[in-house]
């Protein structure tokens, strides 16, 4: 069989069926639960044509950066009493569902510390599975008698910040360096979160020229948990030869996350000269 | 039994919004292996699978997939799925024809540049000339961590 017919075969398959669910909508995309209410909800959207099949589960991990400046979860199977897990109370319900299509499902979050929780912020991860895309799909050929299916998972995977007591965050800023690279002014630091809750905001770089005309910009939202030594890239192509500044600063403002929830801390602010060639 | 030709697809509708700061991941097009050529690249608009992601501007995920080498069959018969270095990409703009390449077998560190973004997945199934009759199945694991 030709190739084009085959294609036709499949977008006309496509039209016809009740296609499977594929991944799930989540809001809030981070979550916050307060010791004085001890739960909170995630709301799910179902967008697919399908109902989709989700369970969620939790576990401990935190965002950290590798050696090259780039984030990543370290999550901590069994985490011992110096890691501030929440993992183990965080209960979902219910825990498995199925969201019909084009549905929204609002999951409650309980949560049972045990007694005599010391003030501060204890983390996990909320793992939200969807099961679905199984689409049946004959084989084309002399016999059609081979079958196929691929099934799909997505899983996504977002911050829990159960918060007890009054709390403080801040960061420390230190290590700012800068260097050229092709099209780009790579910018590295050392992030080391202070006082009892992580630090939540923004990232904002610039780089700015001998005039103290900003010629590009750089805004990351980030959370610093320990230590961290993120990577950013601000664009410097077609600029001119010659020294600029590079000015980075850390915010506590997010415009994603509810006001609420964002502790405030003083910015701080470093600057590094670099030289285009 | 010979099985010259293949098919092989995950379709999806398309994904709506959720009101309010919402994230996730929907898909758009599933990945399909049509004809004898048996390759799918991931420029491919017609077959490559797409994956619609959904996040605030500025933030970073991590993606990593779960593939299988291969699909299981009757009696224990499989069916070979190869997926190479250059079979996903990345598009801040959703654009198929602006990718960042990566490998779909590590993972990849995404940035948005918007509220959307895509990745798409291209493969190779290896369907033998003697493939046994039957039904075949695999799954593919897309995990998103947000930061």
């Amino acid at each position: 069989m030709p190739r084009s017919p085959l294609v036709a075969l499949l977008v006309a398959l496509g039209a016809a069926r009740t296609l499977a669910a594929q991944g799930v909508l989540i809001a809030p995309h981070a979550i916050y639960i307060d010791h004085a209410r001890r739960s909170g909800t995630v709301t799910l959207y179902n967008p697919n044509a399908a109902p989709a099949e989700v369970s969620i589960s939790t576990a401990f991990g935190y965002p950290i950066t590798d050696s090259l400046g780039h984030f990543a979860l370290r999550t901590v199977e069994r985490p011992d009493s110096t890691l501030p897990s929440a993992a183990a109370w965080v209960q979902a319900f219910p825990r498995r569902l199925t969201i019909a299509p084009l549905e929204r499902q609002t999951v409650r979050l309980l949560v049972t510390p045990p007694a005599g929780l010391p003030d501060g912020e204890y983390w996990a991860r909320l793992i939200i599975s969807a099961r679905g895309g199984t689409l049946p799909v004959g084989v084309a050929g002399d016999t059609a008698a081979v079958r196929v299916q691929l099934n799909l998972v997505v899983n996504t995977n977002i911050g829990l910040s159960y918060r007890k007591g009054p709390l403080a965050t801040g960061v420390t800023l230190s290590k700012l360096r800068a260097r050229v690279v092709r099209d780009s002014v790579e910018v590295w630091s050392r992030l080391e979160r202070r006082e009892t809750a992580a630090y939540v905001g923004t990232v904002r770089a610039a780089v700015v020229d001998a005039t103290g005309k900003v010629r590009s910009t750089l805004n990351a939202p980030i959370a610093v948990y320990f230590v961290m030594e993120p990577r950013y890239a601000l664009s410097v192509t077609g600029l001119a030869p010659g020294a600029y500044w590079v000015r980075y600063e850390l915010v506590t403002e997010r415009e994603d996350l509810d006001p609420a929830v964002v502790l405030q801390a003083a910015a701080v602010r470093d600057s590094v000269q670099v030289r285009l060639p | 039994m010979r099985v010259p030709e293949s098919i092989i697809s995950l379709c999806f509708a398309a994904s709506l919004p959720l009101a309010g700061q919402s994230t996730g991941v929907t898909g758009v097009r599933g990945l399909a292996f049509p004809g004898v050529s048996r390759v799918v690249v991931r420029t491919d608009a017609a077959n490559s699978g797409q994956f619609d992601l959904k996040a605030h501007p500025g933030a970073t995920a991590s993606l990593t997939f779960l593939l299988p080498a291969v699909m299981t069959g009757p009696a224990g018969a499989t069916m070979t799925l190869v997926f190479g270095a250059n079979d996903a990409g990345f598009s801040a703009s959703q654009s198929i024809n602006s990718q960042v390449a990566f490998d779909p077998r590590t993972p990849y560190l995404a940035t948005f540049s918007g509220n959307r973004a895509s990745v798409f997945l291209g493969g190779t199934a290896n369907p033998s000339t003697a493939q046994r009759a039957g039904n075949y199945t695999g799954t593919i694991t897309l995990t998103v961590v947000f930061f």
